[in-house]
């Protein structure tokens, strides 16, 4: 018997042996610096407010982690024929809990039209009201302006506790990814009417429908959100406690914290990923690259700098096609990203300004498109040094030329700014100033490296012109190409082109006037999304291929220690899914790098199918 | 005295009144931006939207005046960012009486060590203790607080074999945050009552009272030491007050939830209710420590005194 | 605690012991002594110099002189480096032979430091560094001196004004530094001017405070008193009664505040206020390197600008002591 027991307990550690150990229904404590600063997800624009929303709160519908929509609170929905009407088929039981578990109501449209009415409530000053707006929701912006005030004429009714209807205001072909917003999530009617500017000012005033509780908030110092065991979906949710600690210095000691045991989870910052992966190199990993957001950088059309580093001069330059070819094909941005990813500077390089998975034709990325074929050749070359530089002190010698005869005056200080407290940015602009000046000769420009604040840094640099070359970066407001043209839209504070439309400049005119026309008929195309798409790439490639943007990099994939394994969760072009614990395990012991490998090719080859 | 202290408290309040009012205005100075999370993608309208809500379209005294309304009737206000909607005194009266205690224990225990550390050195002037003391002191001035903090947290919690965090229910967990923050304090301490009583040493009255044939103890302690405690008692409330404030640092490696960092974090955050709660709170205790330091001050020197006039003896 | 006794006073000691010892008859003992000039010379310190004693008795503690002479030397040094041979500059980077930058690299004979993480020299950044950290510190410490000691006495002083100056004091004292700091820093552009002027905006008040507290100390002494009953003007007060006083402390005051505005500086930097990366200062090599301390193969790049700074200050502190223990009139007979 003795024997048996003991065989029997041995094959058990063997199995175990065999796959990665899971602590399923474990703790997954991590640190954190960064603060919730409200609950409340109807107004709230922050990424940490939203990650905590997008785990005690569900969405009409969600992504798997292939990128592949599936139903959540809707178990069906359908749109139109002719694509303004989209109706959401409730899935019936949910119900909302307070933060001690107990049951509450059930979640029926009427909260979803609560909710939306709450957004579009000025008094409450929603910042997330505008992504309403765009989403094309009807009346949405004329009832927050006052132009309508009865609220049964926006486009959002319950047609019963289970039906749910958007009318649209024209046919928007990524609605169905905008409902994965915090705008269209719901919150239980009753309460938002008894609570107004109150509701969600602590884990008392809000109830939840989501994966988790959120049953200990505490700013900083504690947040514990426990599994919901009612939840519709509880068979996939693995974790079973989510313990997030203050600490103000998270960055420095959440990686000693981890191998101490005391955090399941942390990020390594440039500074300190050179000592892990000489230290202990298989426990390296990446986070999955967030799909959301896009870096370029921008010739600024507005420079609004001191008189000592010549803005009329800048925007004589500036305005000569042959000097931004100039810069364009000078900057070695692999080289520049080594202050960011050291390791794999290369992963982060973008040809474009959309980033790659965001939208796709016929099954080809969007980055892919034929449209985007010549882009790349104005870029600098990191494989043939000698030949890009060639080419960049080829264009060099057409901009002098004309340059001098339109009376520029050389060197050509080029501002170039970062942000003060971030450190990677700081060694990154070091660089490109070194290489650049390297490349090009100090007698054709001089980079003045150009602080901006830590506090309030956008209005004192982007947005009031303070630089002439300044990585800027956009995230997607909803989950079409459109987006990725908004700031360079007319009136718009990022590159301040279309100010160079009422000049004289003819050449940058005729440009802007035909890369505007483009857009506008892009824009226009909303029967075939196909066509739009493409239309929107040639759009886009023609900013590039006129050098009004330099494409740079897309959103970092971070290294880390981490015993989850970050290709279980949610994928999704935009919106909060992504920040979803559900679908993920909780390891036993780190994940490490050979794991990550693993899964990672695994799930590579799950997308590609 | 009681006339004079009335008088004086009187103008503490006009001083705080005044250091509300320019900080009240400075604020309303800083970027617009600050008060938004979403500044970006905001529109003009909604950005006039939120300002009005918040307040702050409206003139300059108007502002004042329903502040100092609202500060009448016992209102501070509440946070807007830091922990939105909540009153502010809530927020500060959980977080004050952890801070209070930490820079009690630290200053206390300063003290303890300090004095003595600094009477030793001036009575063995240029020997060994006050070599070893000055080695000390050097060092601690000479290492960045910023360095040498994370450096007691790192090892400090791997031989007492406790976590990262600050726990304030376990004991253990209070050493080494206390610790750090009195070692700046004890080599001040004790550097400037060296100074002081060396100074005083060599003054007369301490020759006569050596000639008198008076004890080395009782000249060190009731003539040198008394009167070389004057100008530190001075500043004791003060130092207090920079203890609470300056334990930023420690607050933020050990995760204490106290006052430390609080101010120059709702200042980023531009939380104008807190900061302007916060101010109130410091300056108070800062203007009473002003007042408590010269009345310690002449109750140790009763020759310094702040109601005769000049001239009268 | 015995006194260090001046050599001439010995000397008198001696003479007057010997003259005591001598045996004189009654007529020698009432005789009319002569006026002799070498006698005289003997008792009278008649030639005594304030600052000459001063800088006398300094010179006689060696390790206040030993670290004067290091404290110019690194001064020089960081002048002087440079020019130097096979120097980099402290912005310019290395690249490897992969063509990028040559990061995180430990001490080798091109890199006598080693280099930062994007592939700067970690030795001619830690010299640009101290170059400018003192030049920020010196420039601070002899404007709050200048302001405060000045504004200091007045408020100590005159009765009048100290109304004026306890509310400025309490004014300036509480409003918080860092809105103060972050609005210069929005209003300025970040750079070496910009924050010597924060940091002295509010730092004299603090010298003022000092300088005021010990004015108060002795303002109301017999010898200040019997002054003003002669008639002496308060200027005269100040300058010839008050001020040779204070300068031991203020020595010792000025000799701190020194490494403390480079101290101050790394606090700034801390809360993300400091300078423009192209300047390097030991403030933000310190507060870079800060990040690293968990990292032991790269704590090196913390290690080295933390030694200067502990060599500046420590010789600061040390000079500031014996300088104001040297400038203390008791210790000078």
């Amino acid at each position: 018997m003795m024997k048996k027991v003991f065989a029997l307990t041995l094959a058990l550690c063997l199995l175990i042996a065999c796959v990665p150990a899971m602590a399923d229904g474990g703790t997954y404590t991590v640190f954190y610096s960064g603060e919730v600063s409200t609950l409340n997800y109807l107004v709230t624009a922050t990424t940490w407010d939203q990650a905590m929303a997008a785990n005690v709160v569900d969405t009409l519908v969600e992504y798997d982690n292939l990128g592949n929509v599936i139903p959540c609170l809707a178990e069906t929905w359908e749109n139109s024929e002719d694509g303004l009407t989209w109706t959401f088929h409730l899935r019936q039981g949910v119900k909302w809990y307070n933060c001690f578990g107990d049951e509450v109501a059930e979640v029926t449209a009427n909260d979803f039209v609560a909710a939306m009415k709450y957004i579009l409530t000025p008094e409450y000053d929603s910042a997330v009201a505008k992504q309403v707006f765009s989403s094309g929701v009807v009346n949405a912006e004329a009832y927050y302006n006052g132009e309508v005030t009865d609220f049964a004429e926006v486009g959002v009714k319950a047609e019963d506790d289970y039906t749910l209807v958007y009318t649209l205001a024209d046919p928007v072909p990524y609605f169905l990814s905008a409902t994965t917003y915090v705008t269209f999530m719901p919150a239980y009617g009753p309460q938002l009417e008894e609570l107004g500017k109150d509701f969600g000012l602590d884990n008392q005033s809000l109830y939840f429908n989501g994966a988790y509780i959120l049953e200990t908030f505490e700013p900083q110092s504690e947040h514990l959100l426990v599994k919901n065991q009612n939840y519709w979906d509880a068979e996939h949710v693995y974790i079973e406690k989510i313990n997030r600690l203050y600490n103000a210095e998270s960055a420095t000691l959440s990686p000693t914290a981890a191998l101490r045991g005391e955090v399941d989870s942390a990020s390594l910052d440039n500074d300190v990923l050179d000592d892990w992966l000489a230290n202990h190199p298989e426990l390296v990993t990446k986070t999955r690259s967030d799909l959301q957001y896009s870096y370029f950088y921008c010739f600024n059309f507005n420079p609004q700098y001191e008189e000592e580093y010549g803005p009329a001069n800048w925007l004589i330059a500036v305005n000569n096609k042959n000097f931004r070819y100039s810069l364009m094909a000078a900057m070695d941005r692999v080289y520049s990203l080594t202050a960011e990813d050291a390791e794999n500077p290369a992963s982060l390089l973008e040809n474009v300004i959309t980033p790659p998975a965001f939208s796709a034709v016929d099954g080809v990325d969007f980055i892919n498109l034929d449209a985007f074929a010549n882009t790349t050749s104005y870029f600098y070359d990191e494989s043939d040094p000698e030949g890009s530089a060639a080419k960049a002190l080829a264009y060099k010698e057409a901009a002098v030329a004309e340059l001098t005869a339109a009376g520029a005056t050389f060197p050509v200080n080029v501002v170039l700014t970062y942000k003060t407290n971030d450190s990677n940015w700081a060694g990154q602009v070091q660089l490109i100033k070194d290489q650049m000046e390297g490349l090009l000769g100090t007698d054709y420009i001089n980079v003045v490296l150009y602080a901006g604040p830590a506090d309030s840094f956008l209005s004192a640099t982007r947005r009031s012109g303070k630089y002439s070359i300044m990585r800027c970066n956009w995230g997607a407001d909803y989950a079409d190409p459109e987006t990725w043209t908004d700031p360079f839209a007319a009136g718009n504070n990022y590159n301040f082109m279309d100010q160079m439309l009422e000049t004289d400049n003819a050449e940058t005119v005729a440009d802007l006037n035909t890369y505007y026309a483009m857009v506008e008929e892009a824009k226009a195309e909303k029967a075939d999304l196909n066509k739009r798409y493409n239309l929107f790439a040639a759009a886009e490639a023609y900013l590039i291929e006129n050098a009004f943007i330099l494409p740079y990099r897309t959103e970092m994939a971070d290294y880390q220690v981490t015993k989850l394994d970050v290709f279980e969760g949610e994928y999704a072009p935009f919106g909060l899914c992504n920040q979803r614990y559900k679908f993920m395990h909780l390891h036993e012991n780190f994940v490490t790098a050979e794991e990550n490998a693993a899964s990672f090719a695994a799930w590579q080859a799950a997308l590609a199918e | 005295m009681l006339k004079y202290l009335l008088k004086r408290f009187a103008r503490s309040l006009f001083t705080l009144f005044l250091i509300l009012t320019i900080v009240f205005i400075l604020v309303r100075q800083m970027p617009i931006e600050g008060y938004f999370s979403n500044f970006d993608k905001m529109t003009e309208t909604q950005i006039q939207n939120g300002l009005e809500q918040m307040g702050l379209t409206q003139p300059m005294w108007k502002q004042l005046l329903n502040f100092y309304t609202r500060l009448l009737h016992g209102d501070l206000g509440t946070s807007r960012v830091y922990y939105r909607g909540k009153p502010v005194w809530d927020i500060l009266r959980t977080k004050l009486p952890l801070s209070v205690q930490l820079g009690s224990l630290a200053i206390l225990f300063s003290m303890l060590v300090g004095l003595p550390m600094g009477t030793l050195m001036a009575k063995y002037k240029g020997r060994f203790p006050d070599q070893l003391g000055t080695v000390f002191i050097v060092l601690i001035q000479a290492v960045p607080a910023a360095v040498y903090y994370l450096f007691i947290q790192l090892y400090g919690t791997e031989l007492l074999s406790i976590k990262l965090r600050f726990d304030e229910g376990n004991w253990i967990s209070w050493i080494l945050p206390v610790f750090s923050l009195s070692l700046g304090n004890i080599a001040y301490y004790a550097m400037w009552l060296r100074r002081y009583m060396v100074d005083e040493s060599n003054k007369d009255y301490v020759t006569l009272a050596r000639i008198k044939g008076a004890g080395e103890g009782r000249i060190m302690f009731r003539h040198i030491f008394r009167n070389a405690f004057v100008p530190m008692a001075q500043y004791l409330p003060t130092s207090f007050l920079n203890t609470v404030i300056g334990s930023i640092y420690i607050e933020s490696i050990w995760s204490i939830k106290g006052m430390g960092g609080l101010l120059v974090d709702v200042i980023h955050k531009q939380d104008n209710e807190m900061i302007l709660g916060i101010v109130l709170i410091f300056s108070c205790v800062g203007i009473l420590g002003l007042m408590l330091g010269d009345l310690l001050m002449t109750l140790f020197d009763p020759r310094i005194s702040f109601t005769k006039k000049a001239g009268e003896v | 605690m015995g006194l260090i006794k001046h050599p001439q006073v010995e000397r008198l000691e001696q003479h007057v012991t010997e003259a005591l010892k001598e045996d004189l008859s009654q007529e020698q003992l009432f005789a009319f002594a002569p006026f002799d000039e070498e006698e005289a010379e003997r008792a009278g310190v008649v030639n005594y110099s304030y600052w000459r004693s001063t800088i006398r008795a300094f010179r006689r503690n060696w390790i206040a002189m030993a670290l004067l002479l290091v404290l110019a030397l690194v001064l020089l040094f960081t002048f002087i480096q440079p020019m130097l041979p096979g120097q980099f500059t402290p912005t310019e980077i290395s690249n490897g032979p992969n063509g990028l930058p040559l990061k995180n690299q430990s001490a080798d004979s091109v890199h006598w430091l080693g280099t930062n993480a994007i592939g700067q020299d970690l030795w001619s950044r830690v010299w640009a560094g101290t170059r400018n950290s003192l030049i920020i510190g010196i420039s601070v410490a002899l404007l709050e001196a200048l302001v405060g000691i000045l504004m200091g006495v007045l408020w100590g002083y005159v009765r009048q004004l100290d109304f004026l100056f306890t509310e400025l004091y309490n004014i300036i004292d509480n409003i918080p530094t860092t809105i103060v700091l972050i609005l210069v820093s929005f209003i300025l552009r970040p750079g070496m001017g910009t924050i010597i002027f924060a940091m002295s905006i509010t730092g004299w008040i603090g010298m003022a405070r000092f300088v005021r507290n010990q004015v108060l100390i002795i303002r109301d002494r017999d010898y200040n008193v019997a002054s003003r009953t002669l008639g002496t003007s308060t200027a005269r007060i100040i300058l010839r009664n008050l001020l040779p006083y204070l300068v031991s402390v203020i020595m010792l005051r000025m000799a701190l505040s020194i490494p403390g505005a480079i101290g101050s500086e790394v606090f700034i930097t801390y809360i993300g206020l400091g300078l423009p990366i192209e300047i390097c200062s030991l403030g933000n090599l310190i507060n870079e390197g800060r990040k690293l301390m968990m990292s032991p193969s790269l704590r090196y790049q913390l290690i080295y600008p933390t030694i200067i700074l502990s060599i500046v200050t420590i010789s600061f502190y040390i000079i500031g002591n014996a300088f104001s223990d040297a400038a203390d009139p008791k210790n000078h007979l």
